[in-house]
């Protein structure tokens, strides 16, 4: 919400302003805003001659930019939901639905919590709140607390449908995945959901200060890392989404060079580097 | 003819003049029926008495939207703000302008004034790494994002406000009430409780009033430090989400003409209402004292 990217490619060569400049706006999901960020960049080398503007705010930010005219294309870590759906059919609006990356939603907890993995069933009952107290889980009695996302983020809507809750009112809704990180590092009874990528640092080595927990599907007793990247590219870690982009099909054209590069070989291979996970092709 | 083109300028800037101070009337009128005309949208939508006695804010699916938590969350951290920062701000006025030497006071009040010019974001990112973590090790507490920081982080910011108001209206007393009462054998200290603070008291009233008005429709810093959690609150310890927090986090998401958008007029409306209570009240206990002073 505060965090806000800008990232502007101006036209600078003098010779092409005579050609027709496009201008394609980008917003939506803080998970995505890094990413698409450095697609643009590359794809800016090759194509000098369009302007992109991106920035994040989150995924509900993003869909009603594009609901109120305000954008092309909105990068959303979750489905349109019902309501949205409605309103963009109401109001004439048609899109193009665009998968261009997968990620793992990674939920993380102090090294000082003598916990290492955990099940769905339990997680749901930590996060919509009857289970308020660590005692069941480590045998310590100690309060948990909770370090959500606003509701405007498209993590917190995906981790509230993926358990089917509704989060409890006591969760702290933080502004980012990094407040949300700096909070657990200091709290040995927090909990709190991020990105997967957000929990990796520059050198590709997991960040220091907090540790990120196993998570065991139901009804299944192995449980697997969102840093497992293989569990992730054969879907067998739980929290594993979709980054979608919605593309106004009146932008559609001007969209297209970019949507190709983002599906290019070079594209894949900028999203694998930036700690996402392509579409998977079957 | 060198008449003519007086009255004519007189004329033309009367009417210029008339012209720009119904400008802030038609702002004023226009801003209040935009709140209004979207608030009633929304009661249209939802009963008026689920709204202020509905418990829970929760819009979107389940469709809550209760403002008690909001409104509790509000008073509590400007509370808390005003506990802090009226005695200090007071107190502060009334060294600068009974106590202090004049070398004290051509350093103290430009910096006090400067405190109002540092920019909201940079306060509550004090309260993030600084006040936060503080208050949580004071406490023994995991996480300082709680009310308390915004009530200290609030204080901080209206204080110039209170300090300027405050010194003015002490300054304002007449020097004839403090010799009246030197001159009876009361010491400083005297004089200062028994006479100069009660008849500036007016003039301390509007001081807290206004900064009063300035922690209640605080955004930033608030959003920012106080964990924006939608339960009720229980007490300073726990964190909370104002009015004004709830606006700025929902504003960007909600797709325009819906129930949630009308529902953000709706609470707007209501900080209006709590605003200009604010300050109807100080001006009329101002106005009160102002009479029996005189």
């Amino acid at each position: 919400m505060v965090l806000r990217l800008y990232f502007i490619i101006l036209c600078f060569s003098v010779t092409s302003c005579s050609e027709e400049i496009q201008t394609l706006k980008i917003k939506g999901s803080d998970t995505e805003v890094n990413l698409v960020t450095e697609l643009a960049e590359s794809f800016h080398k090759s194509n000098k001659t369009s302007y992109l503007s991106i920035s994040g705010g989150g995924s509900g930010l993003g869909i009603a930019s594009l609901l109120n005219g305000q954008a092309d294309i909105a990068n959303s870590s979750r489905e349109l939901n019902v309501e949205e759906s409605e309103l963009f059919r109401k109001r004439g609006i048609e899109l193009d639905t665009f998968v261009f990356a997968e990620d793992a939603i990674a939920f993380i907890v102090s090294p000082l919590l003598l916990l290492d993995s955990i099940s769905t069933v339990d997680l749901a009952g930590i996060l919509d709140g009857s289970t308020n107290n660590w005692k069941k889980l480590t045998g310590n009695e100690i309060k948990i607390n909770i370090y959500g996302r606003q509701s405007n983020s498209g993590t917190y809507d995906f981790v509230k449908d993926k358990l089917n809750i509704q989060f409890s009112t006591h969760a702290k809704e933080m502004n980012g995945n990094a407040q949300i990180i700096e909070a657990i590092k200091s709290d040995p009874s927090g909990i709190g959901y991020v990105g997967a990528g957000y929990v990796m640092n520059s050198r590709n080595g997991q960040i220091q200060n907090i540790k990120v927990l196993h998570i065991r599907p139901d009804k299944s007793n192995k449980a697997y890392s969102p840093l497992d990247s293989n569990a992730v590219f054969n879907h067998e870690y739980y929290f594993r989404r979709h980054l979608f982009q919605f593309i106004r099909k009146s932008s559609a054209s001007a969209a297209a060079p970019f949507i190709a590069f983002e599906k290019s070989p070079a594209g894949a291979r900028i999203i694998r580097k930036s700690g996402y996970y392509p579409v998977k092709i079957f | 003819m060198s008449t003519r083109f007086r009255e004519n300028t007189d004329l033309f800037f009367s009417k210029l003049f008339k012209v720009t101070g119904l400008l802030t009337l038609v702002l004023l009128g226009g801003i209040f029926f935009m709140l209004l005309y979207n608030s009633v949208s929304f009661f249209l939508d939802v009963a008026p008495l689920d709204f202020f006695t509905g418990n829970q804010w929760n819009p979107g699916s389940r469709g809550d939207y209760g403002i008690l938590p909001l409104i509790a969350s509000t008073i509590l951290v400007t509370l808390g703000s005003m506990l802090i920062a009226v005695p200090l701000g007071i107190f502060t006025a009334a060294y600068m302008s009974e106590f202090a030497n004049r070398r004290v006071q051509r350093i103290l009040k430009p910096v006090i004034e400067m405190l109002a010019a540092i920019p909201s974001v940079a306060i509550g990112f004090l309260g993030i790494v600084i006040i936060g973590p503080g208050i949580a090790k004071l406490f023994g507490m995991q996480n300082g994002l709680n009310a308390l920081n915004g009530s200290i982080l609030l204080a901080i910011m209206s204080l110039p406000t209170i300090v300027t108001v405050a010194e003015d209206a002490i300054h304002a007393v007449p020097m004839s009430y403090k010799e009246a009462s030197l001159g009876l054998g009361a010491d400083k200290w005297e004089t200062l409780f028994r006479v100069t603070l009660p008849a500036a008291l007016p003039g301390l009233i509007a001081a807290v009033m206004l900064g009063l008005g300035r922690a209640i429709g605080e955004t930033m810093t608030v959003l920012m430090a106080t964990g924006n959690s939608l339960a009720f609150p229980d007490g300073y310890l726990d964190s909370i989400r104002t009015i004004t927090a709830t606006i700025a986090i929902e504003m960007g998401e909600v797709p325009y003409q819906t129930t949630h958008y009308y529902a953000l007029f709706a609470i707007a409306t209501v900080l209006f209402i709590i605003t200009l209570a604010v300050n109807l009240i100080g001006e009329a206990i101002a106005k009160y004292y102002r009479k029996f002073g005189a």
